[in-house]
């Protein structure tokens, strides 16, 4: 059994924050949680998944963001305690829910837990999910570590419970998916009963009906309850101070910056000149604890992760109480003091103190660093971010590329958020020309496709993975199909949400607790809509470009290529090669007019090397996967392959 | 010769919208494709010499070097260019009737060449609707799949290149001017490769003032009739200013001012209506459509011609002199008007770090222009 | 073998390595082979996109008393594992001191860029000799190579661990590896893996 249901309270275990999250849910008796993969938010619901059977919790991998939050309300009204978990762009595509959320107010606890990225390790914007919590005023909790992120989930659903309002506890790329020591509490033994109890006074908490309205009144209650949640904040364990009684400099901070701020001062040895002031209960923030710590120093550094939330609202509370604090000089992201972009650590920190105090630190002798100057450089070539060995996006995009050069209108590709968004780096052949949110590729397709008016007579085309069509793509294929919008989509079926990897999803015979479960035909679905539909495999290079020149060429609207292989990381391909590969160095042309290694030059599967003292091409079977493409790219015959046995 | 490379190729050629879309720098290497009339780079390459470069017909052609070659003389800028002897022609009996476009006289060439084992593959250009296919053939009796004109320019070359790949050692080639052109310099081994083989055993040159651009004819034809229905077209000798498209027994006449607008610019620049590089040269003969003009230029061109004229391949009688002076005159016009307008743009013996389109004795230039 | 001293308290090891090869797995293990011994660890991963093909690290601090900060601050690594000579270098470059250990794996693997012709490799032996003038010791060892005897080339990671046993720096015994291996890979695995991670061992001290 998972060491997440491990009974035994005071147990250790490493756990990754998303771990220690999941089982501060666990903890907590909850009974729901829903979510839509993304990084560094998917090991919370994938944990919770897992253990859903013993648990006895349904646990669902949501269509999008939106419905993993209403899915996660509808327990909350029907008095279970739910969790809800999404990446931060996720709290985006369910705001317009979040807010009605936040004037209704929840029932059984509720908790939704974001998880930001700051520096973009995974993501293509670094957007902050706390101002929701300030902008539909709901109260925010920030864990500063794993025992705080497991601590601090559990005692989140009780404050929900308390306040009658959802909760926002937010956590970041380092504490997600870092691990460190867990101590464990008790899991709940009681049974929980589901009932919604709607016929009573219409404006009764826990028997009325459940809305935002009426607004003057429900807007008034949800006051009430931040104004309840700041007396409580005052007193929480989850804010500390540490340092001197007057420290020269005050470092407020939160989630993991307290790492970052806690190693900067050991570093400098500074434990007895600067004070740590850890904040875990960000939204409201408790005046009085604030007013009390500011009164101890002039100089205030405010260190956190991506854009001056703590600062700005820290700053408001100093100005409040300036009569009686005194005037204070603040450090921190508006002056510069702290990056305003990109993810801290604490080399970061360090450098903020040694210039605020300054001083002087070196972190290794001169002389050595002089010796590394350059190494990273020359000594290990960058390495850019390339499709997996065996990939289809790789296949697929070697096609679209070929299939819009051949056709030679200036086609373009709209692209979207997963695996293929690489495709606008050389690896997918720098084929698409825009990324923004989910689904958005089709969306913006639909628009592209409305310009033939005004003269645009380029091909329009859109790329979306397979769970991405379920998450926002049929929207906008509707939209497209209901305006005569005319492109093509190229649906990416991998056969999973790869780059989070691999939760099912609705084209799927299995959820996320492994039931078996009806599965939606991406075909049928599109058909119903009336768009042309054509089905390939990538991995048939030939027959799927000439398919795209096809439907490029069909200028009768909405047309959609289903381009179908499974992902070469997903477990079925690791199980085994397809083919056998071999390279034949005899006829290999290299560098020779006929070649100039299209396959390492151009295609660059990892799997094959070249050879600059042999000037051939060579196989690495370490990381060939044996899919077989590179045999039908190569002009000489050189590479063939053999059905492996 | 001079040779650069795909990048120089690109922008000499392909982007300033040069390229007629011979096939020459087609499946030579995984980067060059053609696709409807059109001739795209897939991916960079970054060789500085290649044989895309040498091969093609629209830049840094050298003409005395060609005429040396194939002739053993400077280029002279005559209008028909060297050759042996002038006829008429005409399919023979033992040539089975097909859909030929004049006298079925290239048709009749090709077959004998492959049923008396002179070549072992045929290069020819079929058609899929009015769009040129082109292909590899080698059975004699298939020949005639290929027969009659496709106006559109066709890749044919690409299948030459093709045919090379597979091996076959004696290939026969039926091209356009430019790609006749293209041809001469593929046979003198510009890479100076040292497992060179000249593998093209005869080459049977069309007249040609212009062809079509693939692109633009397909979208005209198409608001007119049903492409799929087109079973032939036509352009009958001057002075009928018509294109004839055939729907079986059906037919509409187009005048050739309208189809003019739709060839290529590049076609203003070519300087040869006559294949002045093939072993034999074919095209219509004023007044007959049933018979075609028929210029002999080369040793085994005229070996050729003469046994298909034995074993009843082939007819042939002398042509009449208003024809001959006809042709002359046509041609004459074609090469001084091309070599005026390139001369203009500074297309020819451009400097020496420039690329240039054609590169001859300068005075030649001037005789040719006047 | 060394006690449950720390030479370092926090001591901090960087495992580094290319997407695929297994990081996370060594990370993981070597972590909790550290907290049965009673330490607190932290570790820090690089998980996603960066897993595709780009270089990863995990950065792991071993601690009687505390959790640390999941990133170590710059030039203050105690041993690097590398298990792609060149994420060696890399590493050096921003974590490494004169005090600084290497244990790294030989077995290249070329980027995009390199396969693509536009960047230059480096000479296994020109790696080893970079890293030697800025460790305090550095110790290659044929691991994929060695593990692609063994019948996987996955099993270079755990080969690699066993070398960073092989150095009694930390407590790490044999036991308490077969424990974390049986506690997450099929029972079947578990013997193979022994072994790799004993021949790592050998490997080092030879
Ligand atoms: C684009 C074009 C323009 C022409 N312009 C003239 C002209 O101005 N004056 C003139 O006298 N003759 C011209 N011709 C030649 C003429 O149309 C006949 O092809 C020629 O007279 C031979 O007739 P035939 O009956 O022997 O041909 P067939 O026996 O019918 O054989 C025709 C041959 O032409 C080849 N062919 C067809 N289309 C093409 C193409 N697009 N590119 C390369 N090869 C092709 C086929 O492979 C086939 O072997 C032109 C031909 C083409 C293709
Ligand atoms: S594509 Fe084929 S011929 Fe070209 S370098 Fe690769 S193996 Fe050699
Ligand atoms: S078969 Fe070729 S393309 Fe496929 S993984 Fe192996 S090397 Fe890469
Ligand atoms: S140089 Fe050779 S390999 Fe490169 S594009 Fe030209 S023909 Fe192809
Ligand atoms: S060789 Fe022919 S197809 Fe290629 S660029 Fe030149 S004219 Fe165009």
């Amino acid at each position: 059994m998972s060491a997440l249901l491990d009974k035994k309270e005071g147990a250790e275990h490493l756990l990754m924050g998303n771990e220690a999250i999941a089982r501060g849910a666990l903890e907590a008796g909850v009974k729901v949680a829903a979510g839509y993969p993304g990084t560094p938010s998917s090991e919370i619901i994938e944990s919770l998944a897992g253990v859903a059977k013993d648990a006895n919790i349904y646990v669902e991998w949501s269509v999008n963001e939106k419905l993993a939050m209403e899915v996660a309300a509808a327990a909350s009204f029907a008095e279970l305690r739910s969790l809800c978990v999404m990446k931060q762009n996720g709290v985006n595509v369910a705001s317009d829910f979040l807010l009605h959320l936040a004037g209704s107010g929840t029932r059984g606890g509720m908790v939704l837990v974001p998880c930001d990225d700051p520096g973009a390790l995974s993501s293509i914007n670094e957007g902050e999910s706390r101002f929701f919590a300030r902008t539909v005023e709901i109260p925010l909790l920030e864990p500063g570590d794993f025992q705080e992120a497991k601590d601090m989930t559990k005692w989140a659903f009780e404050l929900s419970e308390e306040l009658k309002q959802l909760i926002m506890l937010r956590s970041v790329t380092r504490l997600s998916h870092a691990s460190g020591n867990v101590r464990f509490g008790t899991l709940p033994t009681g049974e929980a009963k589901a009932r919604f109890r709607c016929d009573g006074f219409i404006l009764d908490p826990d028997e009325g009906i459940v809305i935002s309205a009426p607004v003057d009144y429900k807007h008034g209650q949800q006051h009430e309850k931040l104004k309840r949640a700041k007396e409580i904040f005052e007193d929480s364990p989850f804010n500390t101070y540490e340092g001197p009684e007057k420290p020269e400099l005050l470092i407020i901070t939160s989630s993991a910056c307290t790492l970052y701020s806690r190693e900067a001062i050991s570093i400098l040895g500074l434990k007895e000149r600067v004070g740590l002031l850890k904040l875990g209960t960000t939204w409201p923030l408790p005046p009085k604890l604030l007013t009390r710590y500011l009164s101890l120093a002039e100089k205030i550094l405010i260190v956190e992760e991506v854009l001056p939330f703590l600062e700005e609202n820290v700053k408001v509370i100093a100005a409040e109480t300036a009569s009686e604090i005194g005037i204070k000089k603040f450090y921190g992201k508006n002056d510069g003091t702290i990056p305003m972009v990109g993810e801290l650590n604490p080399d970061y920190v360090i450098n903020a103190i040694t210039k605020i105090l300054e001083i002087e630190y070196l972190p290794r002798p001169e002389e050595y660093a002089a010796k590394t100057q350059g190494l990273a450089f020359f000594g290990a070539p960058q390495r850019e971010l390339i499709f997996c060995p065996g990939c289809p996006h790789r296949a697929s995009f070697w096609s679209i590329h070929n299939a819009l050069e051949l056709d030679g209108r200036k086609g373009f590709v709209c692209g979207d958020i997963g695996c293929y968004t690489m495709a606008l780096l050389p690896t997918g052949f720098t084929t698409l020309k825009t990324v923004h949110a989910m689904g958005s590729g089709s969306g913006l397709a639909s628009g592209f496709g409305k310009l033939g008016q005004f003269g645009l007579d380029q091909p329009v085309l859109a790329v979306c993975g397979d769970s991405t069509f379920f998450h926002t793509a049929i929207p906008a294929l509707i939209n497209a199909r209901h305006h005569k919008s005319d492109f093509t989509l190229v649906v990416l079926d991998n056969s999973g949400t790869a780059m989070t990897g691999f939760q099912p999803h609705p084209g799927l015979e299995v959820n996320a607790m492994g039931d078996n479960v009806p599965d939606l035909d991406i075909a049928e679905i599109c058909r119903s809509m009336g768009a042309r539909v054509e089905i390939r495999d990538p991995f048939e290079l030939e027959e799927t470009r000439a398919t795209l020149n096809n439907l490029m060429e069909d200028n009768e609207g909405l047309k959609v290529l289903i381009l179908r292989q499974i992902c070469g990381l997903s477990p079925e391909k690791k199980a085994g090669k397809k083919y056998e590969m071999a390279i034949n160095e005899e006829i290999c042309l290299g560098e020779n007019c006929g070649c100039n290694r299209v396959c390492t030059r151009i295609f660059r599967c990892p799997g094959l090397v070249w050879d600059k003292e042999k000037q051939v091409t060579r196989l690495d079977e370490v990381i060939c996967t044996g899919c077989g493409v590179c045999a039908d790219i190569c002009p000489a015959g050189a590479i063939t392959r053999k059905e492996a046995v | 010769m001079k040779i650069f490379g795909p990048n120089e190729l690109l922008e000499a050629v392909i982007n300033k919208n040069l390229c007629i879309g011979c096939g020459a720098c087609i499946h030579l290497c995984p980067y060059f494709r053609s696709y409807k009339g059109k001739t795209a780079m897939l991916f960079p390459c970054t060789l500085e010499e290649g044989r895309c470069f040498a091969y093609c017909p629209k830049i840094e052609v050298d003409l005395d070097e060609l005429s040396q070659q194939y002739f053993g003389r400077s280029y002279e800028g005559g209008p028909l260019g060297n050759y042996l002897s002038i006829h008429t022609a005409q399919a023979g009996p033992k040539v089975k009737k097909a859909s030929f476009q004049a006298g079925g006289t290239v048709s009749a060439l090709m077959s004998f060449a492959l049923a008396k084992g002179y070549i072992d593959a045929a290069v020819l250009t079929d058609k899929e609707g009015i769009l040129p296919v082109p292909r590899v053939i080698t059975d004699a009796d298939e020949v005639l799949t290929c027969s009659s004109s496709k106006y559109s320019a066709s890749p044919t070359l690409s299948a030459l290149n093709q045919a090379m790949t597979d091996e076959y050692t004696k290939i026969g080639v039926v091209a356009t001017p430019c790609q006749v052109l293209s041809v001469a310099q593929m046979r003198m081994n510009p890479l100076e490769k040292e497992d060179f083989v000249d593998s093209v055993a005869l080459v049977v040159g069309l007249f040609c003032t212009w062809a079509i651009d693939f692109r633009t004819f397909a979208p005209f034809i198409s608001e007119r009739v049903d492409i799929t229905t087109i079973t032939k077209v036509d352009i009958p000798p001057p002075p009928s200013e018509i294109m004839e498209v055939y729907m079986g027994e059906e037919k509409i006449e187009i005048p050739l001012n309208e189809i003019r607008e739709l060839v290529p610019e590049t076609c203003s620049y070519c300087i040869d209506m006559t294949s002045e590089f093939s072993d034999i040269s074919v095209g219509v003969l004023e007044g007959r459509p049933d018979m075609n003009t028929l210029i002999i230029r080369t040793d085994r061109g005229q070996k050729i011609v003469n046994e298909a004229v034995q074993e009843g391949y082939l007819v042939i009688e002398d042509i009449p002199e208003e024809n001959l002076e006809h042709l002359m005159w046509a041609a004459g016009n074609k090469k001084k008007r091309a070599f005026a307008k390139a001369k203009e743009e500074g297309m020819i013996n451009a400097e020496e770090d420039k690329k240039s389109y054609l590169r001859l004795q300068p005075k030649t230039v001037k005789e040719i222009t006047g | 073998m060394a006690g449950t001293q720390l030479p370092n308290d926090p001591y901090n090891i960087i495992i580094t390595g290319v997407g695929g090869q297994g990081n996370v797995m060594a990370s993981r293990v070597l972590a909790n082979m550290l907290v049965k011994k009673g330490f607190y660890v932290t570790i820090g991963e690089t998980f996603g996109a960066s897993q595709r093909g780009g270089s990863v690290m995990s950065h792991l601090r071993v601690s009687k008393k505390d959790t640390w900060s999941p990133q170590i601050p710059k030039g203050k690594a105690h041993v690097i594992v590398a298990l792609e000579p060149t994420e060696a270098i890399r590493v050096l470059a921003d974590y490494g001191n004169p005090d600084v250990k290497v244990v790294s794996n030989t077995r290249p693997i070329h980027p995009a860029g390199v396969i693509a012709g536009d960047l230059n490799y480096p000479a296994i032996e020109e790696t080893k000799k970079t890293a030697r003038g800025i460790s305090s010791h550095a110790w290659f060892i044929d691991a994929t190579d060695e593990a692609l005897r063994l019948g996987n080339p996955i099993l270079g990671n755990i080969i690699m661990l066993g070398a960073l046993s092989g150095l009694d720096d930390l407590p790490l015994d044999k036991e308490d590896f077969r424990e974390v291996i049986a506690e997450s890979l099929p029972q079947n695995k578990v013997d193979i893996n022994m072994e790799a991670f004993d021949l790592g061992r050998g490997l080092l001290k030879e």
